[in-house]
């Protein structure tokens, strides 16, 4: 069973892999500033199989160290496995941006900005409300506990080795039992957080639209795993299941996302070339903005000039430092 | 359907970003593009867009509200209000505008630009204001 469902998640990582090209505004590729219809041009398509040409490469690799492999090496070539496939891919990715750099624009991005003088309302769109949806999952799934807390064993696995064996376990406390759901909320309010400052502190584009929407069904995302996780103790159910039932929607929300993405034109809303630092980290006190598209056209960055992104810092490092209490 | 109005704003021109934003509104007002009673999106709003300080907006809006053509009332926004032309000796603003006009040109030709070229955008600036 392992084999098939770390097979499974090979090419359900190599299918998101495939999508990489097509994560940026039309007229974006391969990081680089193109002409929108470049992409559907002779060169464009080729740069676009020769990536996706070594990620299946990669993948098949993959299946037959997964298939093949003695049952005491397993553990190793499946959790080896992506990492092969994420190599691929950046391999892949750097060498078509260097085939694409000669049709790239020669001139940056334009630097002039263009505000529109509408005085009407930053609407937010009314997917928004979805955003409580998983609060409600994980009420429920807190409910459902609380109703049927003799049925949970006094200790229960919460983690399980590559070969489906526990190997770690939580007894019947309110900790161990609600744990990984007041977990999941703190994360699900987190990234609601972040879609809602992605709505109302960044510039009006398209784009900013699209990630509201996932960043929002990620959250719902993540509220079904560990809602599923969390009741597993009454209703025993395979670890196989929890793992993969969030992987269609994952599927769903990348390609949603990325044709939404490819559709948008014109190039990033410019930010200025000086407040770039280290490649990718926005320093610009100047501007309002929270958040800020990034040049290569995926998707935002934080402002790090903006003290409310020290809030959201402050926010993702009480996460990780609840993991150990609220989930190990 | 309503034609767009905007406003644009270059980092990287070397004019003031403040001087940019309230040359900017000027014209749109003096053109009556933004006729009275229309609203100005917020000054936050604004500064989030053209990526500038709050306090950048605020200043061009007051600015403007100082010349007559905005009321800026607190939780209201900005206004464009009906203002009556104020009367200037001609010998004043003559002199000033030209003095404007001349640097203004002699400038762009530094930049760059033939005197043809800079005398052809007169001609039709001056057509388009006399209309």
């Amino acid at each position: 069973m392992i084999r098939l469902v770390s097979i499974f998640i090979s090419a359900f990582f190599g299918a998101l892999l495939f999508m990489v090209p097509n994560m940026a505004r039309r007229a974006v590729f391969f990081t680089l500033n193109v002409a929108p219809d470049f992409r559907a041009s002779p060169a464009g398509r080729r740069a676009v199989s020769g990536f996706r040409g070594l990620v299946a490469f990669a993948v098949l690799i993959d299946f037959a160290a997964i298939f093949f492999a003695p049952e005491e090496a397993l553990g190793a070539v499946v959790v080896a496995s992506p990492a092969l496939v994420l190599l691929a891919a950046m391999a892949g990715f750097l060498r078509q941006k260097h085939n694409v750099g000669r049709f790239a624009s020669q001139s940056p991005a334009p630097g002039v900005r263009e505000a529109d003088l509408s005085s009407e309302p930053d609407k937010i769109p009314w997917f928004a409300w979805f955003g409580a949806v998983p609060f409600a999952m994980l009420a429920a799934a807190a409910a459902f506990l609380d109703r049927n807390w003799d049925r949970i064993p006094v200790r229960f696995p919460v983690h399980w080795n590559i070969n489906d064996q526990p190997n770690r376990w939580a007894d019947r406390t309110s900790l161990g039992v609600y744990g990984p759901l007041l977990f999941a909320a703190e994360f699900c309010a987190f990234l609601l957080a972040l879609a809602l400052a992605g709505w109302f502190g960044a510039r009006r584009s398209r784009m900013r639209r699209i990630v509201l929407g996932t960043m929002i069904a990620v959250e719902c995302m993540m509220a079904l795993l560990f809602s599923g996780f969390a009741v597993n103790p009454v209703l025993q159910l395979p670890v196989w299941l929890i793992v993969l039932a969030p992987l269609p929607l994952m599927g769903i929300i990348v390609f949603v996302a990325v044709r939404r993405m490819t559709g948008s034109d014109g190039a990033a809303a410019p930010a200025p070339a000086g407040c770039w630092h280290a490649g990718g980290i926005y320093y610009n006190p100047g501007d309002p903005a929270l958040l800020v598209e990034k040049p290569t056209g995926m998707g935002y960055t934080v402002n790090f000039g903006n003290h409310w992104s020290w809030v959201l810092t402050a926010g993702l490092v009480l996460i990780v430092a609840s993991v150990r209490p609220l989930l190990l | 359907m309503e034609p767009r109005l905007t406003i644009r704003f270059d980092p990287q021109s070397g004019v003031p970003a403040i001087r940019q934003i309230a040359d900017n509104l000027r014209i749109l007002l003096v053109e009556e593009k933004l006729a009275p009673g229309m609203q100005l999106p917020s000054m936050r709003r604004l500064a989030m867009e053209l990526g500038v300080h709050f306090s950048t907006v605020a200043e061009a809006y007051r600015e403007l509200a100082a010349e007559g053509w905005l009321d800026l009332r607190h939780g209201r926004g900005a206004t464009v209000l009906a203002r009556s032309v104020p009367s200037v000796r001609r010998k004043v603003w003559v002199d000033e505008f030209r003095d404007r006009l001349r640097g203004l040109i002699a400038q762009t030709r530094a930049g760059g630009a033939s005197g043809d070229e800079v005398a052809a955008e007169l001609r039709a600036a001056a057509k388009e204001t006399a209309r």
